[in-house]
């Protein structure tokens, strides 16, 4: 017996070698390792709307006509510059001497191309309603493009500057799907599927000096106690997305990593079905706003990280106004409303959330204890992501709901009565037809103006926290965004700083 | 023998239909669609019924899977979603993460359940046996997923010896792609072996008790040769039943493991494409999975008759 005992202690000496020590390769000190969250569904931005697909690829490997920079301001990009007389007429000067990955140089044809294929609804691209004002694209000569639209849009250069609106060379359409090729600072290299995305750096690209990193790599990572891991092994250099304030707080506590704490476009709401009782009269609406405790609600699910919110505009868009203290928490004045709306003693009401997104679920348990005060009995249920696009976004089977909308200028969704939270004032459709049609920036603001004080007036949701931007990044390296005004990761300015 | 095979080749094609009706049935009557994930909360509404309509999901259920099933038997699975990609070869691609990862937890399993499960049982009711079943014991009760994190915490953030997670690929050499699976492989592995352990101990308690392994020792014979020839062998029937078994459970332990180590492998290719309702690959790796399982059992089966010739099958 001795002999299994002995066989026992080898193996267990066997294991012990196995585990070698090997020194980590030494870190190129031209290339990133960046975490990513989700994989996407696919490289092509004309046809998926995904930001795990942006943000690898927007303003890396592709990019628009006119861009949105780090500061929310829409820059010029691929045209250097643009001219309209009547807000009806376009013309995009294009810069010289662009050249995509496969060496041909983009021409005012291939921006033609790319968005006459975007409004053909044969090829399905997500965006294909913003730019149904255009009429005409015509091409002057190789470097002059002029848009005429059917009727003034006043978001028409935001649309041109979304990830739907790339320029890319038609004779690469068939395959950006998984190998997307555009003017952007980096190459695609390689997509290893389930684990990374590699681009090298594009030596040709247009904005001189650009880019300081030789190679980026993209890798996968979704659990968060594994980026984390990650991080402290060394593994990983940056995260963009995926960890949750707790996780931030431990990494701030050490002194390798820096933590980016920044504004983003992505409000979380508490959706209310507006035509589902009780939630048809505006009383109950008013009364779920002053009966829920948003500094609570973002202490709970967020550590405090994040802004309140008191309309739908969000910290980073140019007319924001702040309304967040507009219908201060008051659970007395909520007991009132619902009251004079017939509901004395509270009501019950099913809020369904997808823990896939984790301050959703946090978020809820806040409101139900907050809600339980003014006799409202919330009940929470969980379903996954694909039921809740299904049930909830798509066929408005619900009472309540929780949701981050990241998207910038989303203020449309209110316009939409069909629309999932079902909001159907025509006053606030009109105000928004007339916020298309106005160019002028000081009128359009009045206009947002009005619009954000009827948003909390009619209370059709309630706005909770906006999303902070949680990034974590080694000590050394620069040049990141602090906020994401832009579904993008944009790595074209980011460097490691000299090592001393 | 051959009579025997035949009827289990069968059996094998009988299960993997039903297999493949049932997920087909069960991710087509799940709440979710998957042309609106693609779309998300961003798309609008026509971009993603236009798309709903260009997959071909409109049409009636039986018409898709007469279609599925008759391209699956000319071995094509289809195409994925979600990395445009045909099915088999993602899966083929995934093989080289899951297979080691699987063969080296069922390894790590083997090699350190049967000695310690034999030596549990030599040492009935005595410090060394209980000192083993307080081990497995920890084994079954810690969650796979927190053992995977505690083995990072320890041998990749503490002690920097190896990476902690991803695959670099076989490419980048056979020693840096097995220890990137080495820390998964142990985790996978350590509560299937505490399992085992506990089957191999009873196994072996119940032989010993036999009257041949009383006549062996009578005789004189070694310890060694009394546990070795005559106890081992006899006891590995049930041992090598609940190894098999746990062979599957590998596979299926493998989609948690692999998102913690953040693995390309089919477990987590099957996750992904379940949250994306990505249904060629969750139909085609749910076939493959089952296939491999129904494999498993038939070649255990097989493994009876060598181990014992009074086992016949006709």
């Amino acid at each position: 017996m001795r002999r299994t005992a002995a066989l026992v202690v080898v193996l267990a000496a066997l294991l012990a070698v196995a585990v070698v020590p090997v020194a980590t390769p030494a870190q190129a000190p031209r290339a990133l390792v960046v975490q990513s969250q989700t994989e996407p569904p696919g490289l092509d931005m004309t046809a998926t709307p995904a930001t795990a697909t942006s943000g690898v690829i927007f303003y890396n490997v592709q990019e628009a006509l006119v861009k949105v920079d780090r500061h929310g301001k829409l820059v010029p990009w691929l045209a250097e510059r643009w001219h309209t007389a009547d807000n009806r007429n376009y013309t995009f000067f294009l810069k010289k001497g662009v050249r995509f990955h496969n060496g041909r140089e983009l021409k005012a044809a291939d921006v033609k191309y790319a968005f006459e294929r975007a409004l053909n609804p044969e090829t399905k691209h997500p965006y294909a309603k913003d730019y149904e004002a255009i009429g005409d694209i015509i091409v002057k000569d190789d470097y002059t493009v002029t848009f005429a639209l059917k009727s003034v849009n006043a978001s028409f250069l935001q649309n041109i500057a979304r990830a739907g609106s790339v320029i890319y060379p038609r004779e690469a359409v068939e395959t950006m799907k998984s190998h997307p090729i555009g003017t952007g600072p980096f190459r695609f290299e390689e997509w290893v599927r389930g684990d990374r995305i590699v681009l090298t750096k594009n030596p040709d690209y247009h904005v001189k000096g650009l880019p300081h990193l030789d190679r980026v790599t993209f890798r996968f990572i979704t659990d968060p106690n594994a980026v984390l891991a990650a991080l402290k092994a060394g593994d990983v250099d940056v995260s963009l997305f995926g960890l949750g304030p707790e996780h931030v707080q431990d990494v701030q506590k050490d002194a390798r990593f820096q933590v980016l704490v920044g504004d983003t476009t992505n409000d979380v709401i508490l959706a209310m079905n507006n035509s589902r009782k009780p939630y048809t009269d505006v009383r109950v609406r008013r009364a779920m706003t002053y009966g829920i405790n948003k500094s609570d609600v973002l202490k709970g699910a967020m550590f405090g990280m994040g802004k309140i919110l008191g309309t739908n505009v969000d910290p980073l868009n140019p007319y924001y106004v702040d309304m967040s203290k507009v219908m201060p928490y008051d659970p007395a004045k909520a007991k009132q409303l619902l009251a004079e709306a017939g509901y004395p003693n509270g009501f019950d009401t099913v809020l369904k959330v997808a823990p896939q997104y984790y301050y959703t679920v946090r978020s809820g348990e806040v409101i139900a204890e907050n809600l339980k005060k003014i006799g409202v009995n919330v009940k929470i249920e969980q379903i996954e992501w694909g039921q809740w696009l299904s049930r909830v976004f798509r066929e408005a089977d619900f009472d309540l709901t929780i949701i981050g909308h990241a998207e910038a200028w989303d203020i449309k969704n209110y316009a939409n009565p069909k629309y999932y939270f079902r909001y159907d004032s025509p006053k606030f459709q009109e105000l928004f037809a007339k916020s298309e049609v106005t160019v002028d920036d000081r009128a359009r603001r009045d206009v947002y103006v009005q619009m954000q004080k009827l948003m909390v007036e009619d209370a059709p949701v309630v706005w909770l926290f906006m999303h902070p931007r949680l990034a974590v990044a080694k000590k050394g390296v620069q040049g990141l965004w602090k906020d994401l005004p832009a579904s993008a990761a944009d790595l074209s300015e980011v460097a490691w700083a000299p090592a001393k | 023998m051959r009579r025997y095979a035949a009827r289990r080749a069968a059996a094998l094609v009988a299960t993997l239909f039903f297999v493949s009706a049932l997920v087909f049935v069960v991710v087509r009557i799940l709440p979710g669609d998957p042309a609106a994930l693609i779309m998300g909360t961003e798309g609008s509404r026509e971009a993603s019924d236009r798309l709903r309509e260009s997959m071909g999901l409109n049409r009636p259920l039986p018409v898709q899977y007469v279609e599925w099933l008759a391209r699956a038997l000319r071995g094509d699975l289809g195409r994925s979603i979600q990395y445009d990609l045909p099915v088999g070869e993602l899966i083929a691609s995934r093989l080289p993460v899951t297979l080691p990862l699987a063969l080296m937890a069922a390894a790590f399993m083997v090699v350190a359940a049967v000695p310690l499960g034999l030596y549990a049982a030599t040492r009935h009711r005595r410090a060394g046996d209980y000192a083993t079943m307080i081990l497995s014991q920890i084994g079954i009760s810690v969650p796979q997923f927190w053992a995977g994190l505690l083995l990072i915490l320890l041998f990749s953030v503490t002690l920097g010896w190896v990476r902690s997670g991803g695959f670099e690929g076989w490419s980048s050499g056979v020693g840096a792609a097995l220890r990137s699976l080495l820390l998964p492989a142990i985790a996978l592995g350590l509560f299937q072996a505490a399992v085992l352990v506990r089957a191999t101990r009873s196994a072996v308690l119940d032989v010993l008790r036999e009257d041949y392994v009383r006549t062996a020792r009578a005789k004189g014979l070694s310890e060694l040769r009394v546990v070795g020839r005559h106890t081992l062998r006899n006891a590995l029937i049930p041992i090598i039943t609940v190894a098999g078994i746990q062979l599957g459970q590998l596979l299926a332990g493998a989609i948690v493991l692999e998102s913690v180590f953040a693995l390309p492998g089919l477990g987590r290719l099957a996750l992904g494409a379940i949250t994306a309702r990505d249904l060629p690959v969750v139909q085609g790796v749910a076939l493959f999975i089952a296939s491999t399982i129904v494999v498993i059992n038939f070649a255990v089966d097989l493994v009876y008759t060598v181990l014992d010739p009074r086992i016949r099958y006709e």
